[in-house]
């Protein structure tokens, strides 16, 4: 069990990175955390995925003579759009705090719920 | 089925619901044209049911069905003699309205809105009674029932706003009961067509008889069945007079032929009887006759009072649906023709007298006699049709409808039927006598006739409260004996 | 002509590259652009929906690579339904925006930026309803997400901002979901084409049930949370009442409906009907539609904001899509695919209207709207076609669908749903007609003025009305095409 456990450390791990930054996104209400609670819970997929990929003792995905034994390059390819779509969500979302704390003057998601009070 | 004369249906319903837009370019120009226009429309529109007449006598049946519209059903146009009777009556019935509506709407003002709403309603009315199939029907029962809001709430008080939020709720739950109850009857049978014979539920089980609720929450409500009538008292007299006379005599009775159909084509009376369902319906239409007519007598607003009576005139119906037999569903259709002509004459008199003297108040009433001799009179000869007077036409349904009962083996109901024409007299008979004889002798001065009111309101009253007395007194009576065809049909649909 | 749904996808992201550019001459009529390209893609998917109709549906490959190595796009029926109906609705929406937006953005260059990021949100769109590869689903899901957050940040305003972040929180929380479930999914089969993923999973689930099945509910979490399925529906009424009314009408009447179809691909064509059925998700979705139904409904009589109430309504209307899908008939999915057409004519044309109210009175409260019927009587009669619609009376759209979803109910063995749609069609009346009442009856002021609006969007709203109408007795053409789509689907 325990052994079984370690060999799949990779999983386990990601699963852990992913679970911390949902946690983080839903339950904080400063917006930065709730930002690098994003990217940690896309961190925790981008190892999800490799490490689906990965072969133990395999070399990288490049045809070179002699070589055996690749790891799985779809997976990196895809999180690198990944890591990508990531970036842009990251940047998308800092630039909306900004906006926000020019607005309301602070970047605490429950502050905010109160100063827009009864407005539509 | 390809002759002209299939199109007949079809025409007849579309004709009105077409000349709307027409009459949305016409009734700007100038109101004159406008009236012209719209009685003209609905003359057509009876010449265009009454041009049937020859064809349904000689091939029974004529119609024409479209099923690319509105796949899966398909919308489809069919007449007998049912169908025609009722579009008869109700073209007929709407026709005078209209000629009515022109002093009436003219004086009380917005006829750019309710011209195009009758007509619309009118092709709504005549699209329930020729259609051919179920789903049809509720297309164009709902197009009516929200074509007569408009008119439900016509006058705009806050009374009718009330009145017509309450109509359009309550509508909209029959509404939908009715396409709950056709949706079953489509995943069961595989269609819903109106034919001899096409039965749509085989047996009696727990899908049949929630659809069976079903229709009867989707009519009952429209009929003002017990206790589903809540909306029917305040939706109609707040209603402008000639639309209330429409609400009353003619759409209640979409109500009514959507019960028949039920009960004779989609189950049978075999399976009904078999089921006990008919038991049902009896108890409700004795709550509704009792009721109706009890509640009546203790109202003071006229219009009020002969909105309360007509829950009770349906009952009737919805007894001679029940009860079974020929003689019983005879007496049922009659009924529904002679309670078209009694009711929109009392409600045509009665909005003639609100019309006149500004007052709703029976008591306020006394000696109007006097003043509207015409009127009056016609109120009184309806009257006594609906407490059953032979020979009028009420006594003659009343009386068909009692030996229906008989026949069923169930004589209570001719005792209701009896104690109910005694509470028609309770209430009719006071109005009348107040209205000649509750001033003093010295008072009772009789004004010229006809000057009371413009011929093109007297003339309808008139002609609606003469047919009350032709149809009970003439030997040959063509409606009575297309109700007995009709019933003879609808029963030889079941063997 | 195989390459026409590609293009159609190629041409929006360049006309999204290119509009900051061209903005940057003053005098550029970018509304005039925008509505022109957006009519290049209504005619880009016709030209594809009358090639499907003449030869068939079929799968491309970009760059002729085969899958499962290769992308593969599917050109089905449901994706010529989809395209049809997203860019009808572009086409309609652009038209009335060059009206509506100098008052809702201002001036400047902000409009050229709102073209930009429509036509992001328009590839996006396109590219989800044809991409046969989840990877690809996500990519697009992700520009679609970006896109329509910007569409509702993009008002200067600080409650859309807040409204926007709120968005983009949780659509990132979905986008993150449903890219582990792709990895989960992964793992087990090996591949990321639905076809090839489709013949792999039945053996996966054999042997590694929890994977499939986790990934299923991270799918229908996931996807639900961007669809705005109940209880995941509360980013919806900030996002879709706050932003300009252009988007408004294109957020909840196509973006909502793009992620249903997305995960009933996923659903319908990796999985398979059987596959889903056989666990119980279709009950949970059910349960959870029949949820959003009643709640959307009863949080949208509660409103005094007519926007508002307009996006609340989009909750209960997705649950009709959801529920559709769910019940996993064949008329059900019908039903849920033409509801996706008829809602999103309709919303639309109700957020259009409610737009065109608050542009010429700047009226939002419900109660103000009392005699609305006489100052703008051609608005109001859209609003009310576009009311009696939603509430499901014959002779409009919405009644179609509505009778497709009752059928599907029925077929499935579930009458108790039939009579969860016509409740629901109940609560829509209570909270649609008042407003349609208060119009037109009771108003002392008699005098009937027509609106001057300008003729940018009457058209857009009488040609919505129109549609409604014509559908709602005619729909034969509509149903075909779904009934064809929803049996790609069932097999």
């Amino acid at each position: 069990m325990i052994a079984k456990l370690i060999s799949n450390m990779h999983f386990l791990t990601a699963m852990v990175l992913f679970l911390i930054g949902f946690h983080t996104m839903l339950t904080h209400s400063n917006l930065i955390k709730k930002v690098m609670g994003m990217n940690i819970m896309e961190t925790g997929i981008f190892l999800f995925f490799i490490s689906v990929g990965y072969v133990r003792g395999g070399s990288s995905p490049i045809a070179v003579p002699g070589a055996e034994g690749y790891i799985n390059p779809l997976p990196s390819a895809l999180i690198l759009t990944g890591i990508v779509v990531s970036v842009s969500l990251t940047a998308f979302a800092l630039a909306l705090i900004v906006k926000l704390y020019n607005y309301y003057g602070t970047v605490d998601a429950d502050k905010i719920m109160q100063l827009r009070g009864g407005e539509e | 089925m390809n002759s002209v004369y299939n199109y007949l249906p079809l025409w007849a319903t579309l004709f009105p619901v077409l000349a709307t837009v027409p009459l949305f370019f016409v009734e700007r120009r100038s109101a004159k044209i406008r009236d012209v226009f719209a009685q003209a429309v609905t003359g057509i529109t009876l010449l265009l049911v009454a041009l049937m007449y020859p064809y349904v006598r000689d091939h029974g049946v004529i119609g024409v069905s479209y099923p690319g519209i509105l796949p899966p059903f398909g919308i489809s146009f069919r007449a007998d003699i049912l169908g025609f009777m009722l579009a008869l009556i109700a073209a007929a019935v709407w026709f005078l309205a209209t000629v009515y509506s022109k002093v009436y709407i003219g004086h009380e003002g917005g006829g750019n809105r309710y011209y195009p709403f009758l007509l619309l309603s009118l092709g709504g009315c005549l699209g329930v009674f020729l259609t051919g199939d179920f789903f049809s029907l509720f297309v164009f029962f709902e197009l009516m029932s929200l074509a007569s809001y408009v008119l439900v709430v016509h006058e705009e008080s806050d009374a009718a706003i009330a009145a017509g939020y309450k109509y359009l709720i309550l509508t909209l739950i029959g509404g939908l009961a009715l396409f709950f109850g056709i949706v079953i009857a489509f995943e069961v049978a595989g269609n819903v067509d109106i034919a001899p014979g096409n039965l749509l539920f085989a047996e009696p089980n727990r899908l049949s008889f929630i659809a069976f609720l079903a229709f009867l929450v989707g009519f009952g409500m429209k009929m003002g069945i017990f206790p589903m009538h809540v909306w029917l008292p305040d939706a109609h007299p707040v209603a402008p007079s000639p639309a209330s006379a429409l609400l009353s005599g003619v759409m209640l009775k979409t109500g009514a032929y959507g019960m028949i159909r039920v009960v004779y084509n989609v189950y049978g009376p075999e399976l009904i009887a078999a089921a006990g369902w008919d038991t049902i319906l009896l108890v409700l239409a004795g709550i509704t006759i009792f009721l109706g007519s009890a509640v009546a007598i203790a109202q003071t607003d006229i219009k009020r009072r002969l909105a309360y009576s007509s829950i009770g005139q349906m009952g009737y119906v919805l007894l001679g649906i029940a009860l079974l037999t020929e003689n019983g569903l005879t007496g049922t259709t009659f009924h529904i023709f002679s309670h078209a002509m009694m009711k929109s004459t009392l409600f045509l008199a009665a909005g003639a007298i609100i019309f006149k003297t500004g007052t709703r108040k029976i008591k306020e009433m006394a000696g109007i006699g006097f003043k509207m001799p015409v009127t009056l009179g016609c109120f009184t000869l309806a009257a006594l049709a609906m407490i059953g007077i032979p020979p009028l036409n009420g006594f003659i349904s009343k009386l068909i409808l009692s030996m229906g009962a008989l026949d069923a083996g169930k004589p209570a109901f001719v005792f209701l039927l009896i104690l109910s024409s005694l509470m028609n007299g309770i209430y009719y008979l006071p109005i009348i006598i107040s209205a000649f004889f509750g001033v003093k002798k010295e008072e009772r001065k009789w004004s010229r006739a006809f000057s009371e009111l413009k011929p093109s309101m007297w003339i309808p009253i008139a002609v609606l409260a003469a047919s009350c007395l032709v149809f009970g007194l003439l030997p040959i009576n063509l409606p009575l004996k297309w109700a007995q065809i009709a019933a003879k049909a609808l029963l030889g649909a079941g063997n | 002509m195989n390459h026409l749904p590609v293009l159609l996808v190629a041409l929006y992201l360049a006309a999204a590259l290119g509009l900051p550019l061209l903005g940057r001459n003053k005098k550029f009529p970018a509304g005039l652009f925008a509505v022109g390209v957006a009519g290049c893609g209504l005619i880009l998917a016709a030209a594809s929906a009358w090639h499907v109709a003449g030869t068939g549906t079929y799968s491309y490959f970009p760059g002729g690579h085969q899958a499962p190595l290769g992308i593969e796009i599917t050109i089905d029926w449901v994706t010529v339904f989809l395209h049809l109906t997203i860019n009808l609705l572009a086409v309609l929406v652009l038209i009335y925006s060059t009206a509506d937006l100098s008052r809702e953005l201002g001036g400047g260059r902000a409009k050229t930026w709102y073209y930009s990021l429509f036509f992001l949100l328009l590839a996006a769109l396109n590219g989800i309803v044809m991409a046969f590869d989840l990877f690809n689903i996500f990519v697009f899901t992700e520009i679609g997400t970006i896109a329509a957050c910007a569409l509702v940040a993009i008002r200067p305003k600080r409650l859309c901002v807040e409204a926007a972040f709120k968005y983009l929180v949780l659509s990132a929380l979905g986008s993150g979901m449903v890219l582990l479930g792709i990895g989960l999914l992964y793992m087990v089969t090996g591949y990321l084409n639905i076809g090839a993923m489709a013949q792999a999973l039945p053996k996966a689930f054999a042997m590694y049930p929890w994977n499939v099945l986790v990934a299923l509910s991270l799918f229908v979490i996931g996807l639900g949370t961007k669809a705005a399925l109940f209880p995941l529906h509360v980013w919806l009424p900030d996002a879709h009442s706050s932003a300009p009314t252009p988007s408004s009408a294109a957020l909840s009447g196509l973006v909502i409906k793009v992620y249903a179809v997305a995960m009933a691909r996923i659903i319908f064509q990796a999985y398979g009907a059987e596959l889903f059925s056989r666990i119980p998700v279709p009950d949970v979705i059910l349960v959870f539609s029949t949820a959003g139904i009643f709640a959307g409904s009863v949080l949208a009589i509660g409103q005094t904001d007519i926007k508002r109430m307009l996006a609340y309504s989009s909750v209960a209307q997705i649950g009709y899509i959801f529920l559709g899908f769910a019940l996993v008939t064949m008329n059900g999915i019908v039903g849920g695919i033409l509801h996706i057409f008829c809602h999103a004519v309709m919303k639309s044309l109700l957020f259009l209207a409610a737009g065109a109210i608050i542009f010429k009175t700047g009226i939002r409260k419900i109660e103000d709207l009392a005699g609305m019927g006489y100052r703008m009587p051609l608005t109001m009669a859209a609003f009310s076609i576009g009311a009696l619609s939603m509430v499901g009376i014959p002779g409009f759209s919405g009644f179609i669908s509505k009778y497709y979803l009752a059928f599907g109910a029925l077929a499935a063995d579930k009458p108790v749903y039939v009579a969860v749609i016509l409740l629901s069609s109940l609560l829509n009346a209570v909270y649609f007609f008042p407003i349609v009442v208060r119009a037109f009856f009771g108003h002392k002021e008699k005098q009937m003025t027509w609106d001057r609006l300008p003729w940018a969007m009457t058209v857009p709203m009488v040609v919505l009305a129109a549609l409604t109408v014509i559908l709602g007795i005619l729909p034969g053409g509509l149903v075909r095409i779904a009934e064809l789509a929803a049996g790609a689907w069932l097999n």
